[in-house]
């Protein structure tokens, strides 16, 4: 008997850890309840006439996105359960790039399934088995009735791509960016390659004009400016591209050094030095032919000054100047040329060949583009255009979308319809798989079926009354020419099933260091 | 009257006190973890005070390591596990379950007036009988390669299976018996590289040989690199300035100053002159690379990889057999890193450098791939208690059953070896034996099956004579743990025994505690 009134001194001065031990079955709830507000918050945005949200950041920017990775990285959840959902829908953004809004509605609807088959007091790890395999079951069916594609057969990618950006809010634009994204995607894809690096896509955003005026550039589109203070040309023809990551300002050796004048002859020989030493090198730059020129940013020095410029500018050599050091990379590999770091190694076989470098004002946006490469790597440039930056951001993320969606098809080559058709075709067959089981592994299939047609519903709840899939074939959907990648949709299903079973598994909420 | 003989706030708890103290704080943290035991058993999320990150995890180490505790045994019991955790790397929960259990007997032989020592006494006997009996029932397959690959497969999916991978285990049970394979009898994991990158899902983690370096290769350097040689070095790459504080050059023209700014360009120049003169085409450097001597590595055709981390450098050295330079006067005296093929791959949206071909044949890593952070780090957990599980039964080969088994056999023993004790000393194995008996209760009880009955069926059929008979979890019945192939690491199951009831013993002979002053802290 002693053993009871002792123990509980014990446990309130003991460790803190125990306090905060709640009963498993409130902690499972209390999980639910979080992961569903969640996947709640963002649930309206799903589909094509999903609404959009503004999101306001703590350093008081604003975002307007319907995209479900931007808003969920955006939402500072607290909870662990919501903290979960936020990294499922980055690691849909990573693996397919869509349907990051999708994956988070999918767990909350399994989650709410889940719930119900706990009230009925089925045990979290037969629940979480037979949802595990029931998404085994399900990424078959999709497999199965998904059609294979071809990468030569645009048409296919153009309708994958125009489905992807018809649920966001550049929609209307869909005509303009979907076959920008497929062009983009296909030249660097081979009819082998099994993935594409979107990082040899680069996206360039300018402020003017309107979505419309976003194309896909043959060639290079910078970021930057032509430097023009000193008024130099602004459009080269057949134009020899050097890109320098040294500086063309006055020298400066990494050692502290001070300059001793002791008279004012001295001060003009210092000067007329200085002017010397920038002209030799930029004759030695025109001596290699070289009339176009890329400088990388500096942060140690000036990249180069105004007297380097005037040099330049009489020697009639187009200049860009902050070249970050990231982009290095992919403008030596996209124009051909080489890198140079020193002045002395500068050579005629180090400089890239372009029919056209010019700067052209569009729409009130200024654009450096380099046109008719030789020798041009694998990579692409997409200039994206909007009136103002927050369109001009979702312009963005929506095209990245896209291209992730023709990516998927390069990894995987297939399609499935979209607009929730597989989701009920899924479910169907799930029920009816379900009746064939036995035990408890039959409810939890079942409810699995009705947590995906549930995700459903809330697609079409919002979509206009047009295609009926209640009463419609699969065939319909195709013929609406609303497709997806299969990819999309299975790696959505399984990485939601993944998280949900670690969810379910918890029974425990442990406060440490 | 009252004396003051400790300073103000130390504190004494004194015999009963004390053991109720302890007692208490053990099966608490007993209770806190035990239903993470076994192929049921549930996930914890541990959220940290200070950062608010989460962990989900069911790995006993892992959750006791990471409590704060106020409580003298319970420390005992994080000690052991830990321990457990170093010596074979699983088995974390049990011992701490076990050790729990075992204070919970103690504690009622205590009300009936038992002493302590009697029980301690009691314990020995019974637990000497206990590792005797794993000892007969261990079995040895070790001559007959395919058999024992069989085994660790078995042990590493009895490992798995009570973790999150258990959805995956066969595939990861594969992927970690050929990864320990490979090391060829060594027990050192550092050849086996985890990398971890969130996206996918967890099967499609792989192993993969050789060595894989989360960097990038430098600009315009050869992407793809056969028969690499290759030069692990942590040196400066800009330019070697002299390192006395506030040396100045003093000129009198700018001219001078570019001299000096061509000089210290000649001086790099130099350096890698040194380094190309070692005949590498593949440079690894700990620190940046800067853009000039890249460019000029770049034209002498050698691959240039920079920012590589002190863990990278050390690894790759490991794995290629190659030596650290930082100076590079003496070609013939560093030792060159050598593979194969060195190339770009891409997981997810990533570009990582692979070595393949390396060195050292046994090194190899695994690419784990997972749909949350959670999911990644605990996979890896996971992995590396079956890694090293395994690496232990490759130099200790014998095997024992799991799912309750062992327990069950072990507790039988005990009970037959209490029939023969004279004087208390025989209630006390018997509770040992109860306290066995405990874990595949624990087991049952967290699938959610009625456990009592299980564990009264269990005990029937090993006084039956069915030795291999254990806890068949997908059933909810009993089965033959030969047929299931649910096995445990013989040194495992060892181990749980002896720490669970030294660390026992150790609590039950406690009969005092004393507190210090805590140590004073200026509020901030």
């Amino acid at each position: 008997m002693a053993a009871v009134p002792a123990s509980v001194p014990a446990a309130t001065a003991g460790p803190k850890a125990f306090n905060d031990k709640g009963k498993p079955m409130e902690v499972r709830l209390s999980n639910m309840v979080a992961a569903k507000a969640i996947s709640d918050a963002v649930r309206t945005s799903l589909g094509p006439r999903g609404m959009d949200k503004m999101i306001q950041t703590s350093k008081g920017e604003l975002i307007i996105t319907n995209d479900g990775a931007t808003i969920l990285k955006s939402i500072q959840a607290l909870h662990p359960a919501a903290k979960m959902l936020v990294d499922l829908s980055a690691a849909q953004d990573v693996e397919a790039g869509d349907g990051t809004t999708s994956v988070v509605v999918l767990a909350g609807s399994l989650l709410g399934a889940a719930e119900k088959m706990l009230q009925k007091g089925i045990h979290p790890t037969i629940i979480a088995e037979s949802f595990q395999k029931a998404a085994n079951k399900a990424v078959e069916y999709l497999t199965e009735i998904s059609t294979p594609i071809n990468l030569e057969d645009k048409s296919s990618l153009l309708r994958a791509a125009t489905t992807s950006l018809n649920s966001k809010i550049v929609s209307q634009y869909s005509s303009t960016l979907a076959p920008i994204a497929v062009a983009a995607v296909t030249r660097l894809a081979t009819p082998e390659s099994s993935n594409v690096d979107l990082r040899d896509i680069r996206i360039v955003k300018k402020v003017g004009g309107t979505i419309e005026d976003t194309e896909l550039v043959d060639g290079v589109v910078l970021n930057q400016n032509v430097v023009t203070t000193v008024g130099g040309p602004t459009r080269i023809e057949k134009a020899k591209i050097g890109l320098i990551q040294f500086q063309l300002s006055a020298p400066k050796p990494d050692m502290d050094n001070t300059v001793v004048i002791n008279d004012y002859r001295q001060m003009d020989k210092v000067i007329k030095e200085g002017r010397q030493y920038l002209l030799n090198m930029c004759k030695k730059i025109k001596k290699a032919n070289c009339n176009v020129l890329l400088i990388q940013k500096s942060i140690l020095r000036d990249a180069v000054d105004d007297i380097s410029l005037t040099f330049l500018k009489r020697l009639n050599i187009l200049v860009v100047k902050d070249v970050e050091r990231d982009e290095i990379e992919f403008l030596s590999k996209s124009l051909g040329c080489k890198p140079v770091a020193d002045i002395e190694a500068f050579t005629e076989d180090k400089l890239g060949y372009a029919d056209l470098v010019e700067e052209t004002s569009h729409a009130g946006a200024k654009v450096v583009r380099i046109t008719g490469v030789k020798n041009r790597g694998r990579t692409v440039s997409v200039l994206a255009m909007g009136s103002n930056s927050l369109v001009l951001e979702e312009c963005e993320r929506s095209l990245h979308d896209a291209l992730c969606v023709v990516r998927c098809l390069v990894k995987k080559r297939a399609l499935i319809a979209g607009g929730g058709a597989p989701e009920i075709h899924v479910s169907r067959l799930l029920s009816q798989y379900a009746n064939s089981l036995k035990g408890m592994e039959a409810y939890c299939f079942q409810a699995y079926a009705d947590a995906l047609e549930l995700r459903n519903r809330h697609a079409l709840g919002e979509r206009n009354a047009g295609i009926n899939v209640r009463k419609g074939l699969i065939s319909n959907i195709l013929e609406e020419d609303v497709v997806q990648p299969l990819l999309v949709s299975t790696s959505a299903i399984e990485l939601a099933t993944e998280t949900v079973c670690l969810l379910l598994k918890i029974d425990d909420y442990v406060q440490t260091r | 009257m009252s004396m003051n003989i400790f300073g103000a706030e130390a504190t004494e708890e004194k015999a009963e006190n004390a053991r109720l103290a302890s007692f208490v704080g053990a099966l608490a943290l007993g209770d806190l973890v035990k239903s993470t035991l076994g192929p049921k058993g549930m996930n914890k999320i541990l959220q940290s005070g200070s950062s608010g990150e989460i962990n989900v995890t069911n790995d006993g180490a892992t959750i006791l390591k990471s409590i704060q505790l106020d409580n003298a045994a319970a420390k005992i019991l994080v000690n052991i596990s830990k321990v457990q955790d170093d010596e074979v790397g699983d088995g974390t929960t049990s011992v701490c379950v076990l050790a729990a259990e075992l204070l919970r007997e103690a504690e009622k032989l205590i009300a009936q007036k038992i002493h302590p020592q009697t029980i301690i006494e009691g314990f020995r006997i019974a637990s000497a009988a206990a590792l005797r009996a794993l000892e007969r029932a261990a079995t040895d397959n070790s001559t007959d390669p395919a058999r024992f690959r069989q085994d660790l497969v078995n042990i590493a999916r009895t490992t798995l299976s009570s973790k999150v991978l258990n959805q995956d285990k066969d595939y990861f049970a594969n992927l970690a018996v050929d990864a320990v394979l490979r090391l060829k009898g060594s027990t050192d994991l550092e050849h086996i590289q985890i990398i971890k990158k969130a996206g996918g899902k967890l099967t499609d983690s792989y192993l993969d040989e050789g060595f894989i370096l989360d960097k990038a290769i430098g600009t315009n350097s050869p992407k793809r690199l056969e028969n690499a040689k290759i030069l692990i070095a942590n040196t400066s790459m800009d330019t070697d300035k002299i390192k006395v504080f506030g040396a100045r050059i003093k000129v009198d023209s700018t001219g001078k100053l570019a001299e000096l700014e061509r000089a210290e360009k000649e001086k790099m120049k130099a350096k890698v002159d040194a380094i190309a003169a070692h005949g590498i085409n593949c440079f690894v450097n700990r620190q940046l690379i800067y853009n000039y001597p890249e460019s000029l590595l770049a034209e002498k055709g050698i691959m240039t990889i920079e920012h590589a981390d002190f863990e990278g450098v050390e690894r790759l050295a490991l794995v290629t057999g190659g030596e650290i330079a930082s100076t590079f006067d003496h070609p013939e005296l560093v030792k060159l890193g050598r593979c194969e093929l060195i190339e770009e791959i891409m997981i997810g949206e990533d570009k990582l450098i692979k070595f393949s071909g390396v060195a050292a044949g046994e090194a190899c890593t695994v690419v784990l791939r997972g749909s949350t952070n959670q999911m990644i780090d605990e996979a890896e957990r996971s992995l590396h208690d079956a890694l090293s599980v395994l690496s232990q039964t490759v130099k200790e080969t014998r095997v024992v059953l799991g799912g309750g088994c062992s327990e069950m056999l072990m507790s039988c023993a005990v009970e037959e070896e209490a029939r023969k004790i004279q004087g208390k000393k025989a209630i006390a194995a018997e509770a040992f034996a109860r306290a066995l008996r405990m874990i595949p209760t624990i087991l049952a009880d967290n699938a959610g099956y009625d456990s009592s009955d299980l564990v009264a069926k269990l005990r029937a059929a090993h006084y039956e004579g069915r030795s291999d008979a254990g806890l068949d979890m997908n059933e909810g019945a009993i089965g033959s743990m030969v047929q299931l192939g649910v096995t445990e690491s013989y040194k495992l199951k060892r181990q749980v025994v002896l720490s669970a009831s030294e660390a026992a013993e150790m609590i039950l002979r406690v009969d005092d505690i004393l507190r210090a002053t805590p140590r004073r802290r200026e509020a901030v």
